[in-house]
């Protein structure tokens, strides 16, 4: 995308018309504190969203809400046609179709890399176990460690294990896939095959939120960036309108610190 | 017997050499290094020689006539004499369970380590030998007070039965391999018939260390998943699951064992209604479990509480239901990390099974203590004979069993992430 777009609000899709995950007037509280106002917000199918701002405006909160990991106070949320309710049930339909890479990465670390994996596909969709392993095999081909599958997360790097929690989550064949600040606890020369990766499963159509502070990945992979501060939306436009002429005061702010 | 499967890095890690340091050296820097450092060394080094050689003329003079005489009273304690087979069928029946179960061990952790392409490291003899040796010196050493051959014999035989077993379960079809349990259930049902069954030796009158034995491992056996439901239970989400067992587990902790003990004996049977009534050995074990699961539960719950939220989260997002978030990813970490509390508990447990002497059964202490009062020993202070012997038995099923653990906890690697 070229053009420099400026979005009244994140409800707007951009591309794709297909809805994948819609939020609606969301609300979230912790004790007295609102760490979500009104959230509305809608994300089309094969599209990337990449979520910024400072920290404490709400970014990990809302993305936490849409798989039930966080429970939102009022409002809808709609993920693959599925309203999250109270219901276990709908909770675990919204959840396998919704992968989740986390800032420390929370690989399960008395499992290998390739029981890392497969564990989802069989325990949560029944796969047989030759099938699942072969599964995990073609991931960790694709996030380029096919060598490290009888390893223990604890022996390998964090750039390693980031990539073998995203092979996690896509072993599910989930729809949309989350990311909670995936580079953010990793040394400065992994970032690179984390942002790699992530980038060739964008290109290849997965629905994606990303919250991160590597604008560098925002600018060239994002369809849409979304600013949040204070538990608001604050802005939403392509990378080309954010990072060349941000109209509100506190986007301004925050690219002037971090740029 | 047990296999561990390494990896490259462990066997690295493992042949680290060490750095020698010349004894005259090592001594002056460790022990004469400074006047302070002498002069503690000379106090203490007197202090130890003078205590070795109190020792050894303590054991010199030692008569262990009393031994010989009651060596039965103190393994069997009233076990009929005409049914003294039994138990050695019982003793059999245990060794082929061990030997059973230590081969399908292997053979589960060998298809595991081939499964994932590891090399697979088969224990030696030597580690055998390195892991049990103290409990092989206690049984040569207790055979070595026997006025016969036969249980020396009969010693043999068990452990004859016991490598055969070993040997046999090489051919045990491939089911059985999986389900690893079906092994300990069968030889528990075997091990009560070959004692009690077709009228043979009720519980009652099962004493002696043969009672601190069976105790143990039925209190292990039976108070551990206890523990476990009631420390999931504190953490469950319901209110009156969560209260009930913070009740339970805050009433048992806060009673002695002793007065649970006695309260087995002489007041359980009221709080059953109709005229069935428990024997006192099982009256005793409810007593054991009950008061044994709220430790083990309280041990549990700080495992729970050290795997992080994060597992939970990533469990939950992969899509796995709360039970199997608990049982494939929670409890595996919290257990792992409460290895050695959880030992320590079972070790307690081990020593306190003495304590039952106090409401008149007749364990391994009691037959000791009673055998001081026999005629022909009463009054000669063979109390210095009898309870170092007796203490000898914890001692060394304490020693192997916190020697295991930290084998354990080394093998399943607590502290690495």
């Amino acid at each position: 995308m070229t053009d420099e777009t400026v979005f009244a609000d994140a409800t707007q899709v951009a591309g794709s018309s297909e809805l994948m995950i819609e939020l609606q007037g969301v609300d979230k509280f912790f004790g007295d504190f609102q760490a979500l106002k009104d959230i509305d917000m809608r994300v089309g199918k094969q599209e990337v969203v990449v979520v910024i701002g400072p920290s404490g405006s709400g970014k990990s909160t809302m993305i936490r809400c849409i798989n039930r990991l966080e429970e939102h106070d009022s409002g809808r949320i709609v993920v693959g046609g599925i309203e999250l309710s109270d219901d276990i049930k709908n909770i675990q339909e919204v959840r396998k179709e919704t992968g989740m890479v986390f800032q420390q990465f929370n690989l399960f670390p008395h499992l290998t890399v390739i029981d890392n994996i497969t564990l989802g596909p069989r325990q949560v969709r029944n796969m047989p176990k030759k099938q699942a392993e072969d599964l995990a095999n073609d991931l960790l081909v694709k996030v380029k460690i096919p060598e490290q599958a009888h390893k223990y997360p604890g022996q390998l790097s964090g750039g390693q294990q980031q990539r073998v929690a995203i092979a996690r989550s896509l072993a599910m064949s989930p729809k949309v896939m989350l990311f909670d600040e995936p580079t953010s606890a990793l040394d400065p020369e992994m970032i690179k095959e984390v942002l790699d990766t992530m980038q060739e499963l964008a290109e290849s159509g997965m629905t994606m939120i990303v919250v991160t502070h590597e604008m560098g990945f925002a600018r060239e992979v994002a369809d849409r960036v979304v600013f949040m501060a204070d538990g608001e939306i604050v802005e939403v436009g392509t990378p080309e309108h954010f990072f060349m002429n941000p109209t509100e005061e506190r986007t301004k702010l925050f690219l002037s610190q971090i740029l | 017997m047990t296999p561990v499967a390494t990896t490259a890095e462990d066997t690295a890690t493992n042949k680290r050499p060490h750095s020698r340091t010349p004894p005259g050296v090592w001594l002056r820097k460790n022990l004469f290094s400074t006047w302070y450092n002498t002069l503690l060394t000379l106090v203490f080094g007197a202090f130890f020689l003078w205590a070795i050689l109190a020792l050894i003329r303590y054991l010199v003079n030692v008569d262990t006539e009393i031994i010989r005489v009651n060596l039965r009273l103190y393994m069997a304690g009233r076990f009929p004499s005409e049914q003294l087979p039994r138990l050695w069928a019982g003793i059999f029946v245990a060794c082929a369970g061990v030997g059973l179960f230590s081969r399908a061990v292997v053979r589960k952790s060998e298809a595991k380590a081939k499964d994932a392409g590891l090399e697979f490291e088969r224990s030696t003899i030597g580690d055998l030998v390195r892991r049990f040796w103290p409990l092989g010196l206690l049984i040569i050493f207790t055979l070595s007070f026997t006025e016969t051959i036969t249980p020396t014999l009969l010693t043999l035989t068990a452990l004859a039965v016991g490598i055969f077993s070993y040997w046999v379960a090489g051919a045990l079809p491939g089911f059985i391999i999986v389900r690893l349990w079906v092994i300990p259930l069968v030889a528990t049902i075997a091990f009560y018939l070959a004692i009690a069954g077709f009228g043979g030796v009720g519980w009652d009158l099962w004493s002696g260390f043969f009672l601190n034995l069976v105790l143990t491992t039925a209190g292990i056996t039976l108070a551990f998943p206890l523990g476990l439901v009631l420390a999931l239970g504190r953490r469950s989400t319901l209110p009156a699951v969560r209260y009930l067992s913070v009740t339970y587990i805050e009433i048992l902790r806060g009673v002695p064992m002793i007065t649970l003990l006695l309260m087995g004996a002489f007041a359980l049977g009221f709080l059953i209604p109709g005229d069935r009534q428990f024997s006192l050995f099982l009256r005793i074990l409810i007593a054991i479990v009950l008061f044994q699961s709220a430790y083990i539960a309280e041990v549990v719950r700080g495992g729970l509480q050290s795997v992080p939220q994060g597992q939970v989260e990533a469990a939950q997002s992969v899509g796995l239901s709360p039970w199997k978030t608990m049982r494939l990813i929670v409890l595996p970490q919290a257990l792992r990390n409460v290895i050695p509390a959880m030992v320590g508990q079972f070790i307690s447990l081990y020593k306190d099974t003495t304590l039952v002497l106090i409401v008149g059964l007749l364990d391994l202490l009691r037959a000791a203590t009673i055998s001081t009062s026999q005629p022909e020993f009463v009054a000669q202070g063979l109390e210095r004979v009898v309870l170092p012997f007796a203490a000898l038995f914890f001692w060394v099923g304490s020693y192997v069993m916190s020697r295991e653990s930290r084998r354990l906890e080394k093998k399943l690697g607590v502290g690495e992430r």
